[in-house]
């Protein structure tokens, strides 16, 4: 196969995998949070920001599979 | 990664970039800001040191929740320096022309920029530290709070962690521009207001992520 198609094959591989895993981790965390509000209503500040905090973790890392897709494609 | 890293004048040995000149302005923008909201403090405030009261007792009460009363007014300056200047960079953005003239270029879509800021954050968490329980006495504390069979494991995550914040930053806002780029060249009118609205919401939780994390590291150095 010619380089310019790996590379190609590589980038839209590397974006397509890194939003599986952490869009899944950020659906079980939003659900339970969403749980724990309906649990205690006057706690609903505290969980939103550990709630925020916590999916700008995850987010990160398809961030980081981001870069590397946008590397490649600068290399095509 | 840095397409627009050309320098457009030099000051000595100094190169000056597009990024240097935009944080500039928003230095100086934040700063004339800062003293007009501050010039005739009223105990009946006007609607700028209105706003300025309202930012400053949110942000100080989100810290005393993670840090405690007295670190978090000791230490308050550097946190809310981080939030206020990440967050105006990260809007600045949005402006019209951002990323397309030569001296207006998004200073957190710059790596150099926010590795600088995650530097800084470094040296801020194991300072406050030092001078919160002594220095030999710190050490030993970073060290035993690492259980030993994870203890390589925990080595890295410290040596990681500023390269995490400065990356998460970066790439977040990196990421806006290119998609913006993107979708202006399939349609100029209407498209890139698709990432333009995400990234209303985007830079303002990127912003929290990064003081939040820090403040965060800060309680760990320092319980």
């Amino acid at each position: 196969m010619a380089t310019s198609g790996l590379i190609a094959i590589a980038a839209a591989l590397a974006i397509a995998v890194s939003t599986i895993a952490p869009a899944v981790g950020q659906g079980l965390a939003a659900s339970k949070a969403m749980e724990a509000i309906a649990r205690q209503p006057e706690a609903a500040g505290e969980i939103r920001s550990t709630l925020i905090l916590s999916l700008g973790l995850m987010e990160a890392l398809t961030i980081y599979g981001l870069l590397i897709a946008f590397m490649l494609v600068a290399k095509i | 990664m840095e397409e627009t890293a050309h320098a457009l004048f030099h000051i000595g040995p100094l190169e000056v970039t597009g990024t240097v000149t935009t944080t500039w302005a928003i230095i100086l923008a934040l700063t004339v800001l800062s003293w007009l909201a501050t010039r005739n403090l009223k105990d009946v405030p006007g609607p700028l040191q209105n706003v300025a009261e309202l930012a400053v007792s949110k942000l100080q009460s989100y810290f005393t929740g993670t840090l405690g009363e007295k670190l978090a007014k000791q230490y308050f300056p550097i946190f809310a320096t981080f939030f206020i200047f990440i967050i105006v960079c990260n809007y600045s953005g949005l402006l019209p022309g951002a990323g397309h003239y030569a001296g207006f270029h998004v200073p957190t879509a710059s790596f150099s920029v926010t590795a600088g800021l995650a530097v800084i954050a470094f040296f801020t968490i194991h300072v406050i530290g030092i001078r919160e329980k002594g220095f030999g006495k710190y050490w030993k504390h970073v060290l035993t709070s690492m259980t030993l069979p994870l203890f390589f494991l925990a080595i890295i995550e410290q040596v990681v962690r500023p390269f995490s914040l400065a990356l998460r930053l970066y790439g977040n806002l990196y990421g806006e521009e290119a998609v913006a780029e993107n979708l202006y060249s399939i349609f100029p009118i209407v498209v890139p207001l698709i990432i333009q609205v995400l990234s209303l919401l985007f830079c303002l939780i990127q912003a929290l992520v990064f003081t939040m994390l820090l403040s965060i590291y800060v309680s760990e150095a320092v319980e």
